[in-house]
């Protein structure tokens, strides 16, 4: 039995009723898919038990068409050398996730951006204020699929060449 | 009274050709990158390059700084503080766009925080174009508008 | 005893695009809150427009500050897996040759900016001059200074110019000689241990807690190493070493990059040596099959990441970077807790954080 299956197992018979889907994607790569409510606590036994320690990225997905959010941490096992990603889905209108602040400190920026560029409030994180995006900025978060990016700069060259009196 | 004395003075052909002579090979710049052109900032400014034969230094004080460059796209966050920056500097002074997203908003003609284009916020001098531009291209600017000053304020 | 918030940046010789705001007491700065944003301009939505092969140039200025070659492989690595495409050997040596000597250029491109923040003039005109070699090295490679787009989906767009090779060991070995000097002009230099030695010291326990990547996690002494542990490309076939530091102080940091170019320089001359004949690309589909993948690969400033979700068309549907100096801007605020305002611009500058890197 393979490290990777190794981990799926411990955590498959740690939470038998939370985990949704855990699989072996390939050979470093795990995929755990929880229950929104349970993360909190399978995050503390990745941690603790399973020596996931090193926080690589907090990301969102927009499923418009099944009006779902899916968050996604990836961490990294320094000893282990694999990388879990502990996955979750959650309903667009409402979206609010435990803050996992308290499992892996590092992700503090990470939960800030995905907060600003999807709309997902975690709970209990200590900061979530404009990280990246303009001061002034009150359109929906930018990474959702609702909001649309300006098709053609046409109209915009048009004008600029009619200010400057023709090519 | 002093300001009328420094006006006649200027319309005096050969002063005012001695002083646009002084501006023209004094251009120092401001230190504010606001895109991805900075690594070729740093390089025009070294020794290889070395735009200081051309009299254009890089100087930590703005105020006492004559030109800006606007190192490639300006987001909308740093619009105002790039404009701040601006008026905080002493007349007289120029701006030089340097590449594509600088003279037209470029690879991020889309984008939702890219101001297209830095002539919307400031009058721009002298465009160069390039992403980014190589270090010869800035220098070329730099002596573009060095002719630019050295007809300025004279009849054609 | 008042404390007083102070504005540091944009407009200032060492932040670049960033802002510090400060809270002062006298000399000593209690808290450090870095206010990002200014080069922002949503990449990851603007991938979602574009097809894969228009992302190319748009996802090399992520990094287009030093380190395009070495940040574009990740995106490539995800969509070869993706697709399930096997590159070229010659193309994979190629893709490693220019993402080294991007690294090279890099680290020198941070000693500069780190004798600028110590004051030390001389030593900002010696490595920007010797990185300008390596750029002439790419530019003969690539035909472009600092953004190539020369890496692409299923190899390298051109082949190895004539004469590059043996143009290439010549200065390397000058390169070599150099490190030299820069350890008699830097590194042993009484003043510069005097304003690094014991500044901004990052534990490895916090380090790991953070989740700092890069020179900066193997500084405190963190042996952690996309490329070796799981080698992308063909590094599994170069012989070379981990440098790590002992205290993981602002020196140590530097002192690591500079063993990492002189790695650099050992990696380059075994693919110079190696590289096989063949040929440099692959035809690839325009569309990507349905999918997901998350691939690292080791940047200049350490590990880059990309989560790609495909949908089975032209286009991602999402597109996720986790750029190192995103990852490595939580240890500013940790670090300057408490120390004197003179050393702000050491710790900042040794962490070597891009702010293209870290706004996306």
């Amino acid at each position: 039995m393979s490290v990777e299956e190794k981990v799926i197992e411990s955590v498959k018979t740690r939470f038998p009723e939370d985990i949704i889907e855990a699989k072996v994607k390939r050979k470093n790569r795990v995929s755990i898919s929880v229950r929104s409510n349970r993360i909190y606590d399978i995050g503390l036994f990745l941690r603790d038990e399973l020596g996931f320690n090193h926080i690589t990225s907090v990301s969102g997905v927009d499923y418009i068409d099944m009006n779902e959010l899916e968050v996604i941490y990836t961490i990294w096992s320094i000893d282990k050398k694999i990388l879990a990603s502990l996955r979750t889905k959650i309903p667009r209108d409402n979206p609010t996730l435990k803050s996992l602040i308290n499992v892996w400190e590092g992700v503090l920026y990470h939960e800030r951006e995905t907060w600003e560029m999807f709309g997902i409030k975690f709970e209990g994180h200590p900061d979530l204020s404009s990280l990246l995006l303009p001061e002034e900025w009150d359109g929906p978060p930018p990474l959702r699929k609702d909001f649309l990016l300006p098709e053609t700069p046409q109209e915009k060259l048009e004008e600029k060449i009619k200010r400057a009196g023709g090519w | 009274m002093l300001e009328k004395i420094r006006k006649s003075f200027m319309n005096i052909k050969l002063l005012r050709k001695v002083f646009n002579w002084g501006r023209a090979w004094s251009l120092w710049s401001v230190h504010l990158e606001t895109g991805c052109c900075g690594p070729e900032d740093m390089a025009r400014a070294c020794a290889r390059f070395d735009t200081e034969r051309f009299g254009t230094l890089p100087f930590p004080t703005l105020r006492e700084c004559d030109l800006i460059f606007v190192t490639g796209f300006v987001t909308k966050k740093m619009a105002k503080r790039l404009k701040l920056t601006y008026e905080q500097m002493p007349e007289p002074k120029y701006v030089i766009a340097i590449g594509h997203c600088a003279i037209s908003g470029g690879l991020w003609w889309d984008s939702y925080s890219v101001v297209q284009g830095v002539d919307e916020i400031l009058p721009v001098d002298v465009y160069v174009p390039g992403c980014p531009p190589r270090p010869e291209a800035w220098i070329q600017g730099i002596r573009m508008l060095q002719e630019k000053i050295a007809k300025e304020g004279l009849k054609k | 005893m008042s404390v007083m918030k102070l504005s540091m940046g944009p407009q200032h010789p060492i932040t670049g695009h960033f802002r510090f705001i400060l809270d002062v007491d006298g000399d000593l700065v209690l808290k450090l809150e870095p206010d990002i944003g200014y080069t922002h301009r949503g990449i990851e939505k603007l991938a979602e427009k574009r097809t894969y092969l228009q992302n190319l140039p748009v996802i090399e200025r992520v990094n287009s500050y030093c380190d395009s070659a070495g940040t574009m492989l990740g995106y490539l690595e995800a969509i070869e897996e993706l697709m399930g495409l096997e590159v070229p050997e010659r193309a994979k040596y190629l893709r490693v040759i220019a993402a080294e000597l991007n690294r090279i250029a890099s680290h020198l491109y941070a000693a500069c900016l780190f004798s600028v923040a110590t004051g030390l003039e001389t030593m900002l005109m010696w490595p920007i001059n010797d990185r300008e070699l390596v750029l002439d090295l790419l530019e003969k490679l690539t035909g472009q200074r600092i953004t190539y787009t020369y890496q692409t989906i299923g190899g390298v767009r051109f082949d190895m110019p004539e004469g590059f090779k043996e143009e290439a060991l010549k200065r390397l070995d000058y390169l070599e000689k150099r490190t030299e000097d820069y350890y008699k002009m830097l590194l042993w230099n009484h003043t510069f241990h005097m304003r690094t030695k014991k500044v901004g010291i990052l534990k490895p326990s916090d380090a790991i807690k953070l989740g700092v990547v890069g020179p900066n996690l193997r500084a405190s002494g963190v042996k952690v190493d996309v490329r070796k542990d799981e080698p992308y490309e063909v590094y599994d076939k170069f012989d070379f070493s981990i440098p790590t530091g002992k205290n993981g102080d602002s020196y140590d940091r530097l002192e690591v990059r500079f063993k990492e170019v002189e790695q650099s320089i050992n990696i380059l001359r075994q693919a110079l040596k190696d590289i096989p004949k063949g040929p440099i690309k692959k035809w690839a589909p325009p569309i990507v099959p349905k999918g997901e993948a998350y691939t690292r690969v080791e940047a200049a400033r350490g590990e880059f990441g990309y989560y790609i979700v495909a949908d089975g068309t032209m286009k991602p549907y999402r597109l996720k970077m986790s750029p190192p100096s995103f990852r490595n801007l939580i240890a500013l605020p940790h670090l300057c807790k408490n120390v004197p305002l003179g050393d702000i611009p050491v710790i900042y500058i040794s962490l070597d954080l891009i702010p293209m890197d870290v706004d996306r």
